[in-house]
């Protein structure tokens, strides 16, 4: 008799499973033995829907650094064999296997004596789906443009292309533990990176005629560590030594100037005249890196005092043929542009010393002193070059490519005063110093800083922790030419003055007075529920010294960083009410604000005009809030969970430019340029929601349903619709890509087998 | 219509369907139940169950962890699963560790004397929040085995220097995190409990992969002290930089000041609203610094003039090695 299979008979056969399943009683203990070893581990299976999936031209932010393929996929498997006695175990996991951003791992060892463990990930960065590129990579790192090159509007039209990169890490170590204060421990890790990203070749004057294009991506890192560490009681001692290799299969990247040909193409105006047919721009040079560590700590029998110190040394070394100065064959043959030498010599060494001490004079006080510092000498070759040639375009006078080092130092006393047992007080003082090579135009700065902070629990179920740390940098001078001189460009007083504003203060080397307040407070009371709010401030007034005045106002005037401010306020709650319930939450609200002012200067018959009403303020202000929760909740315990989670994130950019005086002193075009132009503001919103119920059934069964909602909007004026030719913009050309906003709904389902 | 001989087919496939499921009754059987009566299971040390005591003799005032296990069956079953507790429970290498659960709460005879409870604890280190051992003694404990490694300038390490106890990070009691014994599941999560502002840095959107869970917050720092500031894991903030982003080392021909200084200077690690993760946007984060002459000086917007410096990567358009150029003619960074 033929059966035949149908439909009812499907559904049958699983209420019949379904129903043999539910009744089965419940199984023993699911971990798996294997003679005098047992297999434990969970397996999951899953599948993904999508009911509003972003299209191809809007994945670029959601799927940036993960893979959302839709259909079956596998989340993870783990698997762990071990010994019954725990001695020896193995534990291999994997998650998103098969997807652009899966993850493996491999651990296998001796209890307490070694581990071997070697993992892989791969890292996946998508920048864009979006962008519009004509030009065709005949070989890698070469792109080319037809010739005669399109009109400049056809690349508004160019095939859209995905631009990505991935990395993919292998890691493998081995930590041995032969007796109980001797570690040994040797690492490897290779970073291989492949894809492209976006990049640029300039082809003409400041703005014009340049060309977005791709960087070819070829990149091998190869990192190897060795260390050991000595342990007693007492003192211990660790020495190690790291070998960095960073490997680019390229060294130069080529790429057709659009505005090349004689009729000039459409919309290149006067660019094309003299403008070469192809660029070549250097790539990162293949370089290295030694580094030897010796730490040490040792306690000593007065006071409880504990003396630390490190010394770390580290060579890094590049040498790397050059490119020669130009692609451009009509420049060949020019003597002055022969290569006064084949490679930098590059020489890099660093030098780390630490040294530290903690010490108890009394019960209740602990002194605590350190000093470090941190020495960077290029010893690279200093290349003069007579001439240079500007954009595979224009020849110009050449200057010294000088070597930059700098030296940092840092000093800190501490004392803390345990004055009752829920009061605690701090103070200290500190010093940093930056002492740079003459390339910088300051060659001494000095701050000192100074320390308070207070915590304490004026109730059980509060803790509060207060630090008010102010600090005073000053300089020792401020040479604005030392930059000119490090590069040899001549003491010619009109050069000089097409050069750096004397007004200007850089603000990583300005003369600054900090003041920085942080507050936490922690509020547990119950032991299953924290609340932590946390606040702080930091106000930078930048100064100038020398101090400038050229209006005569009796008021400083420099140009540069005038002043910042940043703030944030939040808090963070954990709460389980109940053992089935726990809740997450939390909110924070930054605020980051900058001062800036500039001058226009022109130059006119050889000089820089100086126009004091052609300065321009500018307040920068970004401002961002942050939501996220949280609830799990076991509706039936261990039957029935359900859990919930989302965040969401909006930021705001602004601008605000101002002239503090109309400009009139120039020509009419030139207090146009001089005007401070409107900046309209930027934003951007993430939004995740999450949702999924999980039915735990047979013990080590669980299945799950979940939702996702995820939505990201942005609007940003330099990016939002931008074409690769902007006709008001010039003769350039732009990939045209933009993060453009997308909203995603995706449910997925997970069938699990868990055996432990 | 359903006719007779259809009425006759329905029920012969729902015997069949029964007695498929029935079958699967029986695989079942086979798979689940068999390895629950070998008897090789029940002997051994598997997790939930405490190993049996040592007939190494107790100092004076312990009680041993079988004793322990009689009243806190819960809290040893979830220990046993744990790192520690594989190793105090079934491969225990020194005296201390075969304590077990004395080990680091202290000698238990005065509690189980006082019959358990509140008033026996006052011996015994709980490592609970309203514990009122002090932190240092807490810390010391676990300091008395894990001192070395990312440990050794553990003192008056910025969150030593503030008190911070081991277990305000660590669970050591049961597995919260797959790895670490954290005290909630993910790094972020444990850190941004204290560091909010970082936490919530993760998701504006120029940020490195922590979110995605490609990278946690001990790819760069050791929470235990360094000798970095911002307990940084290498030897300078660059150089924490360049362990993966190693194309930026050089050394380069023409050097660009700021960066070989501090990667800082322009990018914020944690997070920006900026692309690449620049602290302010451009073309204003150039010309904090850059008050040379023409086109760097003049305050860009969205005039037709501003645009071509203003649109896509404004400044980078043309200086595109802005880390540093090994190009002969690369001084500008535009090649």
């Amino acid at each position: 008799m033929r059966v035949t299979v149908r439909h009812e008979t499907i559904l049958a056969a699983l209420a019949g499973l379904a129903l043999a399943l539910l009744i089965t009683p419940e199984p023993a203990r699911a971990q798996i033995p294997l003679g005098d070893w047992r297999l434990e581990g969970e397996a999951a299976l899953g599948s993904r829907f999508f009911i509003d999936e972003p299209a191809k031209s809007r994945r670029s932010k959601w799927e940036e650094y993960r893979d959302f393929p839709g259909g079956p996929f596998v989340p993870d498997v783990q698997l762990r064999i071990f010994r019954k006695d725990e001695s020896y175990s193995a534990e291999f996991a994997g998650t998103k296997w098969g997807q652009t951003d899966q993850e493996y791992s491999l651990r296998a060892g001796r209890l307490g004596l070694w581990e071997f463990g070697f993992d892989w990930d791969q890292i996946p960065h998508l920048y864009t789906t979006n962008a519009r590129f004509l030009a065709t990579e005949v070989s890698r790192g070469y792109f080319a443009l037809p010739t005669p090159r399109p009109a400049l509007e056809a690349h508004n039209s160019a095939p859209t292309i995905d631009i990505r990169q991935r990395w993919d890490t292998a890691r493998m170590f081995f930590d041995i533990t032969p007796t109980p204060d001797l570690r040994l421990k040797a690492e490897y890790t290779r970073i291989r990176k492949d894809g492209d990203r976006p990049f640029s070749m300039s082809f003409g004057g400041p703005g014009n005629n340049f060309y977005e294009i791709l960087e070819p991506i070829e990149q091998t890192i190869h990192d190897f560590r060795i260390g050991a560490t000595w342990a007693r009681k007492t003192w211990q001692l660790q020495a190690g030594y790291v070998l960095s290799v960073f490997q680019n299969d390229l060294d130069a990247v080529r790429a057709d100037n659009p505005c090349f040909g004689a009729p000039a193409p459409a919309g290149c105006g006067g660019d094309a005249t003299g403008a070469p047919a192809t660029g070549r721009t250097s790539l990162p040079p293949n370089n290295m890196a030694h580094t030897m560590t010796v730490n040490g700590g040792v306690n000593l029998p007065w006071w409880r005092t504990r003396l630390t110190g490190n010394f770390s040394y580290s060579l890094q070394l590049q040498n790397q043929d050059f490119l020669p100065h130009t692609i451009n064959p009509a420049f060949s043959g020019n003597p002055a542009l022969d290569l006064p030498q084949k490679s930098l010599h590059g020489n890099v060494q660093t030098i780390l010393l630490n040294l530290g001490v903690v010490t108890r004079p009394l019960r209740d006080v602990t002194l605590s002193l350190k000093y470090r510092l941190f020495d960077y000498m290029d010893l690279s070759d200093e290349i003069n070059f007579p001439l240079f040639v500007i954009d595979d375009r224009t020849l110009q006078a050449g200057s010294k490519a000088p070597r930059k080092d700098y030296q940092r130092q840092n000093a800190d006393a501490d004392v803390r005063w345990q004055a009752a047992t829920s009061v605690a007080l701090t103070t200290g003082v500190g010093w940093e110093r930056w002492d740079r090579s003459k390339s910088r135009e300051v060659p001494i700065s000095d701050e000192l800083y100074a320390k308070a902070a207070v915590d304490v629990t004026p109730i059980e179920e509060v803790l509060v922790r207060l630090t008010y740390r102010p600090s005073f940098r000053r300089i020792s001078n401020y040479d604005t030419l030392a930059p000119q001189r490090g590069q040899s460009i001549p003491e010619d007083p009109a050069a000089n003055t097409r050069g750096q504003s004397v007004l200007l203060r850089k603000y990583d080397e300005a003369e600054r007075n900090r003041q920085r307040v942080d507050l936490m407070v922690q509020v547990t009371p119950t032991d299953t529920l924290s609340i932590t709010p946390t606040a702080s401030y930091i106000f930078d007034d930048y100064l100038s010294k020398p101090p400038v005045d050229p209006a005569g106002t009796g008021r400083q005037e420099f140009l540069g960083v005038q002043e910042a401010v940043g703030w944030t306020a939040g808090v963070d709650l954990s709460w389980s009410p109940v053992e089935r319930l726990s809740i997450t939450a939390g909110y924070t609200h930054d605020s980051f604000y900058r001062k800036m002012e500039s001058r226009s200067r022109p130059v006119v018959g050889g000089l820089a005009l100086d126009f004091h009403d052609f300065d321009w303020i500018s307040n920068i202000t970004d401002t961002v809030d942050t939501l996220y929760g949280g609830v799990k909740y076991a509706i039936i315990p261990r039957v029935l969970d359900w859990g919930v989670s989302g965040s969401w994130s909006y930021a705001l950019g602004r601008i605000e430019t101002r002239n503090p005086t109309a400009p009139v002193s120039g020509t009419a075009a030139l207090n146009l340029s001089a005007r401070a132009k409107p900046v309209p503001a930027f934003e951007d919103e993430l939004i995740r929601l999450e949702t999924a119920v999980a039915y735990h059934f047979l013990k080590n069964w669980t299945l799950s349903f979940g939702y996702v909602f995820e939505s990201f909007q942005k609007h940003d004026w330099r990016t939002d619709k931008l074409n690769p030719f902007v006709p008001t913009a010039g003769s350039s050309i732009w990939l045209g890509n933009d993060l453009r906003n997308y909203t995603a709904h995706t449910l997925g389902a997970v069938i699990r087998y868990s055996f432990r | 219509m359903h006719t007779h001989r259809g009425r006759v087919t329905s029920r012969r496939n729902f015997v069949v369907g029964a007695i498929a499921g029935l079958k699967a009754v029986v695989i079942a059987a086979v798979l689940f139940a068999v390895p629950s009566s070998a008897p090789a299971q029940k002997d051994a040390a598997a997790p939930g169950t405490a190993a049996p005591a040592t007939p190494t003799a107790l100092p004076p005032g312990y009680v041993g962890a079988d004793t322990c296990n009689a009243c806190h069956e819960d809290a040893s079953q979830r220990f046993s699963h744990t790192r520690m507790g594989r190793r105090f429970l079934h491969q225990p290498r020194s005296q201390a560790e075969r304590l077990g659960c004395e080990s680091c709460h202290g000698p238990g005879q005065a509690h189980v004397d006082a019959g358990g409870g509140s008033p026996g604890k006052r011996n015994l280190i709980t490592f609970g929040k309203k514990d009122p051992t002090p932190v240092e003694q807490r810390n010391e404990v676990c300091l008395t085995c894990h001192s070395t490694g990312d440990r050794v300038f553990w003192a008056n390490s910025a969150h030593d220097a503030r008190n911070v106890p081991c277990t305000g990070c660590h669970r050591v009691m049961e597995n919260v995190s797959p790895r670490h014994q954290l005290v909630r599941p993910t790094e972020l999560e444990t850190c941004g409990t204290c560091h909010v502002q970082k936490r919530a840095a993760q998701l504006r959107s120029a940020h490195m992969p922590v979110r995605e869970g490609k990278m946690t917050c001990t790819s760069c720092h050791i929470p235990h002290g360094s000798l970095t500031q911002a307990l940084l894991k290498e030897n300078s903030p660059n150089d924490n930089c360049y362990r993966c982003h190693a194309e930026k080392r050089g050394p380069f021909l023409w050097q660009h000041a700021p960066v070989i200084e501090s990667c800082m200077n322009c990018h914020d690690p944690h997070g920006s609203n900026h692309e690449r993760m620049l602290t302010v946007a451009k073309p204003r984060l150039c010309q904090q610094c850059h008050v040379e002459t023409q086109h760097p000086t003049s305050p860009y917007g969205r005039d037709s003039a501003s645009l071509k410096f203003v649109l896509g990567r404004a400044c980078v358009n043309c200086h595109i090695n802005i880390h540093g150029s090994n190009h002969p003619s690369g001084f500008a960074f535009t090649r």
